[in-house]
């Protein structure tokens, strides 16, 4: 089936000021638990990472390297935040992994683990090359961003996108997102700032993303995967070598036995 | 409706023109007769940049259509307020009631308007140089939490988010005082003493004043002693002196000591009080001889009560 819309968002991690509210504003919309209430010491991230009850999460990155066009007092440094989201993948680990179908792609073009179908099996976890679907420990089910299904049935835009004050979480149909983050791109390179770069749709290992991110450094600075691949990818090879592993084994068991008779 | 910029008219010129191509934000669209741009205009959205007010003309009719800071009863952009003020009305600069240095500007050491309150609870370190308390403290706010926490703390979403009292070190600090990233500090005033985690971090850099080498503790508001996430408040730190227009103590400027470690409880923290109250009463004698209260400048006499008394 064709999607009726295909949607994501854009996340232009340079004009993030790192206020949070679209993480509360998710877990408010979704209602979501909180995470613990723990002290990490990164910065000013307490949510470290996205999991099951945190389904946007904002980095804060102190960088011992200055923000590229800009001159501050504090030198060689710089203080950069990144709010990371489900990707909403073309080739979707999560989905592919997924052996009740609870795992579908909508009519938006994004990815929604439907709560009553999922029995907790975790393969999903294991499939998601970016460590981004996780179970909940309560109730044992798979849970992720949504891009706010239920929102968007009724032409609203997703909590985040709607609570984030500089617009660094833009929303909407994903060809206009990529002229947007294609623009804004040029216009960082021309300001001077040659480090820009887009992530996700250039992402081959999982056939391009449905969220697009601006980042101004390498993606392992904020805690991305610079290649990810879903498993699926790699499985003939995966196979392939089984079956070498396993000739391998059979020549070495016959061997055995030929040269064990031969001594008698 | 709600704009993201202030006053944004200002950045059109009188004639509605924007100041700067490039960074045109709001302008005069001639041809549809209103205010347009990138922003909600903060301006009356057809009042036109040749508007003049007629004489006897009230309220928002009496800002002229090239008068942008329209909550102004001229619409003007003020430098300075020229009544009104009890100090004033140019900006100046004098040193908190307690600083590291002297100030560099006047003999004078701190506003010579201020209100103190020289009682035993509200105890004030030397005006400079106190080597008992020889680092900058100054208290800011996070987005997470809302005042002194009492409406954010019981919210799990924030909670979670900033859930502990933390303070903000430079990297040479932590190494003077042998403190570690996440460990905990013990700040003292002679108010009171707090503990809480240290924040090591290369956003905080030392001060250098007058050539002198100056480390800044940062300490956020929020905590207190109910809620999902409690901790020590940065309130017990702070002395009672108040600026003479708004009455406001000085949050943003003191002196403080940093040890590492968590801060004394019951017995212990008693002696230490005690202690503290003893260096106090000699310090305040020593100052007397020294006659420092001249230094700290201009204000009411020592041994009156203050002028207001503290509120509620």
């Amino acid at each position: 089936m064709e999607p009726r819309r295909r949607v994501g968002f854009f996340t232009d991690t340079t004009v993030c000021i790192g206020c949070k509210a679209c993480e509360v504003a998710c877990k408010q919309w979704n209602q979501l638990p909180d995470d613990g209430l723990v002290f990490t010491g990164l910065s000013y991230d307490n949510t470290a990472h996205l999991g099951a009850s945190s389904w946007r999460h904002v980095a804060f990155i102190e960088r011992e390297k200055p923000l590229e066009s800009q001159t501050t007092g504090l030198g060689a440094f710089s203080w950069i935040f990144h709010s990371d989201v489900c990707k909403h993948c073309q080739r979707p680990g999560c989905l592919e992994n997924c052996p009740t179908g609870a795992i579908i792609r909508t009519e938006f073009d994004t990815i929604y683990v439907q709560p009553d179908v999922c029995n907790g099996c975790g393969y999903c976890v294991a499939g998601c090359p970016f460590g981004v679907i996780d179970r909940r420990d309560d109730d044992g089910r798979a849970w992720k961003c949504t891009l706010c299904y239920d929102r968007l049935k009724m032409d609203l835009e997703p909590a985040c996108a709607k609570a984030c004050p500089t617009d660094s979480i833009l929303f909407g149909e994903l060809d206009e997102l990529h002229i947007k983050a294609e623009t804004r791109l040029k216009q960082l390179h021309a300001q001077g700032v040659s480090e820009a770069r887009l992530y996700g749709p250039e992402l081959d290992g999982v056939d391009g993303t449905n969220a697009i991110f601006l980042l101004v450094d390498e993606p392992e600075v904020y805690n991305l995967p610079p290649a990810p691949v879903v498993p699926q990818k790699t499985q003939a090879d995966a196979w392939r070598s089984v079956a070498v592993g396993a000739a391998a084994m059979a020549l070495l068991a016959v061997g055995t036995i030929l040269s064990a008779r031969g001594r008698r | 409706m709600n704009r993201r910029l202030m006053y944004n008219r200002a950045s059109a010129d009188r004639d509605g023109k924007p100041w700067s191509e490039r960074k045109r934000y709001v302008w005069w669209d001639a041809a549809q007769k209103k205010w347009t741009g990138a922003d909600v205009p903060d301006f009356v959205e057809d009042k036109p940049p040749d508007y003049r007010p007629k004489k006897n003309a009230r309220g928002l009719e009496a800002i002229g259509g090239d008068d942008p800071f329209i909550m102004q009863a001229d619409g003007k952009g003020w430098l300075y307020a020229p009544s009104g003020m009890i100090d004033g009305p140019m900006p100046t600069h004098y040193e908190p009631q307690e600083s590291v240095v002297r100030n560099l500007l006047y003999a004078q050491q701190c506003n010579p308007a201020r209100h103190e309150f020289r009682r035993r609870d509200n105890r004030y370190h030397r005006a400079f140089g106190d080597a008992r308390f020889p680092f900058v403290l100054t208290t800011f706010r996070l987005t997470e939490h809302h005042t002194a926490g009492g409406m954010s703390r019981p919210l799990p979403w924030l909670s979670e988010l900033q859930p502990e009292m933390f303070c903000e070190i430079s990297p040479s600090l932590a190494r003077a005082r042998g403190v570690v990233h996440g460990g905990w500090v013990t700040l003292t005033t002679a108010r009171g003493q707090i503990e809480c985690r240290a924040m090591v971090t290369e956003r905080l850099k030392p001060l250098i004043v007058d050539g002198q080498r100056i480390e800044q503790v940062g300490v956020p508001y929020h905590w207190g002693v109910v809620g999902k996430v409690r901790g020590d408040a940065a309130n017990e730190l702070i002395s009672f002196v108040e600026d003479p227009n708004v009455n406001i103590m000085e949050t943003k400027a003191l002196t403080c000591d940093l040890v590492a470690g968590r801060r004394p409880r019951g017995a212990a923290a008693h002696a230490e009080r005690m202690a503290m109250d003893e260096s106090m009463d000699l310090a305040v004698e020593e100052e007397r001889a020294l006659g420092e209260e001249k230094l700290r400048g201009e204000g009411p006499p020592l041994a009156e009560p203050s002028q207001m008394t503290p509120k509620g």
